[in-house]
């Protein structure tokens, strides 16, 4: 059915004599410069709550069947990386290209064990097919983070270039590296800032984004939880505290 | 579209009362789901949950009664966003836009995530009938595929299934015989759809949400093969109903709140996948593709339909089948076709026509505790009540066959509680005439045609010696106070 044709039965269901609102709708009415004025209220509140939101999460994403590593240091959460990595079904390892990983050298800490790094870029000659196959015979995805909300426990990623979707997908495993700034209290923070990136990015919201809130589950069978159907089976956040927590 | 036997109601509900088994898998998933959903709300708190329900029909609400400008400008979103919009009338325009999709393209092997929509279209079996294979990837639905069978709930479409039963079909039909723990059986199925998950061709998925402002759409999962579905395929075809449209992104932070909770009683799900078009170029994995098919399929009826349009609102999570008294009884497949539950009731009677489902409004007792638990407040009752009045008044054809009955007893009840001295002779009528079936104050079996109907599955109070207001009289004449003919404050007590 043509679009025209299928919007013009709509309306017609509808008893509508035009296409317009009936009422308007106060949220898509917003200017711009209002959604500007709360989104920088809510990153002064998060500024100022950091402490208090970096325990909460913490606590939820426990909760939600995360291993929570609280590292003082690059070198204590190197050292947990490390030893996910050596203890996985295959030692195997592969890494999304983010900043994160300027500040935490994985792929040198991971080398002295013994375990390689394959990092999930086309920026390093490979096709799809081949960082496709890298990711399905991984067993330790490890990725940074865009956004950590507290009030759910759970980890956003925008998949872009350098941000592969299968990282923290195919492994059994996935490590999540989350710092302080990536902290949203609620999901209504993070609709805000993504709708605010997306009216500031000339209407682009990035092909996807994923809520990652602990490991993959069902209760199809008998209702009964087993953890790790089709996606990891164990997730681990590493909370990088550093200072700018504390 | 999915075979219609919603005539078949009434038998198929006496076969599901009769299976032990099944109404062993009712009582532990109904009480399952239900006390999950209340912890979880208890966590958030009461006050708070009022409020996000209010919240979210009020949404729905708006967006229903604008649909066609929701519509509009999701389809323009999605479109600039680099997707394509398809319109399907109904589910055989719906088959064909994906077969096509995927014969233009070479598709040979599509995996499926779940999609209630794809239920009302036989989608497998229309993909199957053009040489595609098509693969359930959800855990439940991948069983229900292998046992040919359809789901029978909206968010466990296997429960009624003990692991034996899956273990059967898991030996005979994937050749894993002898798994015996339920860990076991999800390994399996996680091993043998990997390679489809990573190899296939296409990937359909649901949606829960349409953000009409960005042109973005939501998947709620957990298991992981949503996201395995929407990322891995070189083609992404989403499907969905016309109805899951909220305005804007906020919006997705109230019904993010709900329906986790609601159905399953879980703060957030594991996954929560937002797919706003195709992969840019510089990704390096991701659909090339991406097409979003928007289907009708009857629901322009409800919307046109003022008493019945918030139905529309639903938002599938299931909470009013655990709490049904009569969905925990028959169980999902007795409704007949894919909406089980009170919200099936109510929207399977218009989807597939009020004349093939005339007793679904009536499998309710009317309690009311779909309405309580419902996160978007539909007030299921009333829309079942509606439905009821519709049979009733209709022409001779679609007319509910207990019309004479019905509307006898009714008759006979109104004479009776309007006229006291019919009422009192009738009382002691009753009293003479129960002595025959009355045992320790209850009449458990009338025996007689058509009154034993009334018996089969209740018990009866029997007519008390002495009633209230004879009672009442008594004790008024013994204290000498003038006998009242109204009773106290001249009511018809």
């Amino acid at each position: 059915m043509k679009a025209a044709d299928f919007l013009d039965m709509v309306q017609a269901a509808l008893g509508k004599p035009s296409r317009e609102l009936t009422e308007p709708y106060g949220p898509l009415d917003e200017e711009l410069d209002s959604i500007r004025e709360r989104a920088a209220a809510a990153t002064e509140r998060l500024q100022r709550e950091r402490c208090e939101l970096w325990e909460q999460l913490s606590g939820t994403a426990t909760k939600r069947g995360w291993n929570v590593c609280r590292a003082a240091g690059v070198e204590e959460g190197l050292a947990y990386i490390c030893n996910v990595a050596s203890s996985a079904e295959f030692p195997r390892v592969v890494r999304s290209d983010q900043d994160v990983f300027d500040e935490m050298p994985v792929d040198a800490a991971l080398g002295a064990q013994g375990v390689q790094t394959a990092v999930m870029s086309q920026s390093g000659g490979s096709t799809r097919e081949e960082l496709k196959s890298a990711a399905a015979m991984a067993g330790v995805g490890i990725t940074g983070v865009d956004y950590a909300v507290a009030e759910t426990g759970s980890v956003v990623l925008l998949p872009r270039a350098g941000v592969a979707r299968l990282v923290s997908l195919a492994p059994p495993s996935h490590i999540a590296i989350v710092r302080p700034q990536e902290l949203v209290a609620t999901l209504d923070d993070l609709f805000l800032l993504r709708r605010l990136a997306y009216y500031e990015g000339d209407k682009n919201m990035g092909s996807y984004l994923n809520f990652i809130t602990g490991p993959s589950r069902t209760a199809d069978i008998e209702q009964k939880i087993v953890i790790g159907v089709h996606g990891p089976k164990e997730v681990h956040l590493v909370m990088l505290d550093e200072e700018r927590a504390g | 579209m999915a075979e219609v036997k919603t005539r078949e109601f009434i038998p198929a509900s006496r076969r599901a009362v009769d299976n032990p088994q099944l109404q062993a898998a009712l009582k532990r998933a109904g009480g399952g789901f239900d006390s999950a959903r209340l912890d979880a709300i208890e966590e958030l708190g009461e006050e708070r949950w009022q409020e996000l329900r209010e919240r979210a029909r009020q949404i729905k609400e708006h967006t229903l009664e604008n649909l066609d400008y929701y519509l509009e400008m999701l389809y323009n979103r999605v479109t600039a966003n680099g997707g394509q919009v398809h319109f399907a009338a109904d589910a055989q325009e719906a088959n064909e836009i994906i077969s096509d999709l995927a014969l233009s393209r070479g598709a040979k092997t599509v995996t499926k995530s779940k999609s209630m929509v794809s239920e009302e279209m036989g989608l497998n079996h229309s993909l199957e009938s053009m040489g595609i294979r098509s693969v359930e990837t959800d855990l439940g639905e991948y069983i229900i595929q292998l046992a040919d069978e359809t789901p029978f709930h909206i968010v466990g479409p296997a429960i009624h299934k003990t692991k034996e039963d899956v273990s059967e079909v898991f030996a005979e039909k994937i050749d894993r015989p002898g798994l015996v723990e339920i860990e076991d059986l999800a390994e399996a199925a996680r091993e043998t759809l990997r390679d489809d998950l990573l190899q296939a061709d296409m990937g359909i998925s649901g949606a829960n949400f349409l953000v009409a402002e960005t042109g973005t759409l939501g998947i709620v999962t957990n298991e992981g093969n949503g996201r395995f579905c929407t990322s891995s395929p070189r083609i992404h075809v989403a499907l969905t109903g016309m109805e899951k449209v909220v305005p804007s992104l906020e919006d997705l932070a109230v019904f993010l709140r709900l329906l986790p909770r609601a159905a399953t009683g879980q703060r957030l799900t594991s996954y929560v996948s937002m797919v706003s078009g195709p992969r840019a170029p510089t990704e390096e994995d991701g659909p090339e593709e991406f097409h979003l098919v928007i289907v009708n399929n009857g629901r322009s009826r409800l919307l046109q339909d003022e008493k019945l349009r918030g139905a529309l609102s639903c938002i599938r999570c299931g909470a009013c089948l655990n709490i049904c008294p009569v969905y925990r009884k028959v169980g999902g497949h007795a409704y007949g076709w894919v909406y089980p539950g009170p919200i099936g009731a109510v929207i399977d009677p218009v989807l597939v026509g009020l004349d093939e489902a005339k007793d679904l409004p009536f499998a309710s007792s009317l309690c009311g505790a779909c309405r309580e638990v419902c996160p978007v407040k539909i007030n299921l009752p009333h829309m079942l009540l509606t439905l009821r009045s519709r049979l009733m008044e209709g022409d001779e054809e679609s007319r509910g066959k207990a019309t004479f009955m019905d509307s006898t007893m009714g008759h006979g009840y109104r004479m009776l509680m309007s006229a006291p001295k019919i009422m009192s002779l009738a009382r002691r009528v009753g009293r003479m005439t129960q002595m025959a079936v009355a045992r320790k104050g209850w009449i458990r079996k009338l025996p007689l045609p058509p009154f034993d109907r009334w018996t089969r599955s209740r018990d009866m109070k029997a007519i008390p010696k002495e009633s209230f207001r004879e009672i009442w009289d008594r004790e008024l004449s013994k204290e000498g106070t003038p006998r009242s003919r109204e009773g106290p404050k001249g009511g018809r007590s």
